[in-house]
């Protein structure tokens, strides 16, 4: 076999195994970390992803990375997600209620105004100007379960890292600010 | 001075802990302040106990410079709005604008779930360990778990509860009993089967089913009302019998 096909055949069994990895769910929560990625493909394996990344574009996915709390390779977890937004009809048919989103939207919001903590006692309150206390109580604790939001000991909600892979929040927060200007118009 | 000393430490802990569990600004902690106080106290600590808090001041003093390195990050990106602005937009629009600008903004994981083999063994250590439904909630609910079925007569005098002379002469005598108290008219049904116990009242519902299955006594419902009446026939009843479920509690 030519080298320069040799190394082909090696990068396109690497990039084969980097899918393999990110779209099997391993541990309790989806992605994986630089760490393993590394372990999986070698030292090169950020051109992998990239090269991955590249293959999967035309089937509406993306590999991406979310920075972990010290910011190193090792701690950074990469998934496979949606390049682009699913319509609003995609995202009803995947069985989310409307409502409970609109719980998670209102309660990102919130946090990031207050610096990205708060109390949850504060987040209860204020959405409960706006959904029935049930609803409340039920899509936190959920969302804390699923990653969306993180609580911690002390009883305050920050971001969680799931919010953080798939939510683009600049972009929330900007339509949250310009629809409320609309509704305020008419 | 011991108490003095105590709490300067005493404060400055719970100043931290009040920020730490509040949205509060971290940097209304002057932590430059409080450094030197902590050094200027220490001289003064003699034992073990007082050097914990001296520690456990400085550990919550960490806490806050991270929170500090926390807050200034976020305020830099373009995350941060105003609080009372964010609140106000958030509750002028309506869920479905909210969901809206939630979708647009979302991107999905991708992922397929498998069944590993830890999966499937963790389930069969589950199953394994599982207590069946009738033992689970026994404590509880008594003997919760048990489908209600039907009691034979044979099933009855197999547990000792009547013996077939005894049944019988039950049943002549509650037959004779209705017979007279009816007279030919129709009798409340739960007036009749009223008993001196919960387990007398029972028994004479269990002897009166079977008169009626029997064709020698009828049964007749209301179903706008909810009474039901009996009567007991001098001769026996022909035609099919239709079967009628009738609770029979404590109190009724």
């Amino acid at each position: 076999m030519e080298p320069e096909s040799a190394d082909r055949a090696l990068l396109e069994r690497k990039v084969r195994r980097a899918f393999q990895v990110l779209v099997l769910q391993r541990g309790r929560n989806p992605g994986v970390k630089g760490w393993e990625m590394r372990r999986h493909l070698g030292r090169d394996y950020r051109k992998i992803i990239e090269v991955l990344s590249e293959d999967v574009a035309p089937m509406g996915l993306e590999v991406f990375e979310v920075k972990g709390p010290d910011a190193t390779d090792d701690s950074s977890r990469f998934l496979l997600r949606f390049k682009e937004p699913p319509t609003i009809s995609e995202a009803e048919t995947s069985g989310i209620r409307i409502d409970d989103l609109a719980v998670l939207a209102a309660s990102i919001a919130f946090i990031n105004s207050k610096s990205g903590r708060v109390s949850r006692r504060e987040v209860e309150q204020f959405l409960r100007e706006k959904f029935p206390r049930w609803r409340v109580d039920y899509s936190l604790d959920r969302y804390v379960k699923k990653g969306y939001l993180d609580q911690d000991d002390k009883g305050m909600l920050h971001i969680g890292w799931r919010t953080r892979a798939e939510v683009d929040e600049k972009s929330l927060m900007t339509l949250i600010l310009s629809r409320a200007q609309e509704a305020a118009k008419k | 001075m011991e108490q003095t000393k105590l709490d300067d430490y005493l404060r400055v802990i719970e100043l931290c802990r009040d920020v730490e569990t509040s949205s509060a600004n971290p940097f209304d902690v002057d932590i430059r302040e409080k450094i030197l106080l902590l050094k200027q106290r220490l001289p003064e600590l003699k034992f073990l106990d007082e050097l914990l808090v001296d520690s456990e001041a400085m550990l919550e003093l960490a806490q806050i410079v991270k929170l500090q390195d926390q807050w200034l990050k976020q305020r830099a990106s373009a995350l941060y709005i105003d609080p009372l602005l964010i609140q106000l937009k958030l509750k002028l629009l309506p869920k479905e604008t909210l969901s809206e600008a939630f979708v647009k903004s979302w991107h999905p994981i991708a992922q397929v779930d498998q069944l590993s083999s830890r999966g499937l063994e963790k389930a069969f250590v589950y199953w394994r360990e599982l207590t069946p439904m009738s033992e689970r909630f026994k404590s509880q609910l008594g003997t919760y778990g048990i489908i209600p079925g039907v009691v034979e007569y044979s099933d009855l005098v197999s547990l000792g509860v009547f013996t077939a002379e005894e049944f019988e002469l039950g049943l002549t005598r509650l037959y004779d009993e209705l017979l007279q108290k009816s007279n030919g008219e129709w009798l409340d049904y739960r007036q009749f089967i009223e008993g001196e116990s919960y387990g007398a009242k029972v028994r004479r519902a269990y002897l009166l089913a079977f008169l009626i299955s029997e064709g020698r006594a009828l049964l007749k419902t209301e179903p706008l009302t909810g009474k039901i009446w009996t009567m007991a026939l001098a001769e026996r009843a022909k035609g099919t019998p239709k079967s009628v479920a009738i609770s029979i509690t404590g109190d009724s």
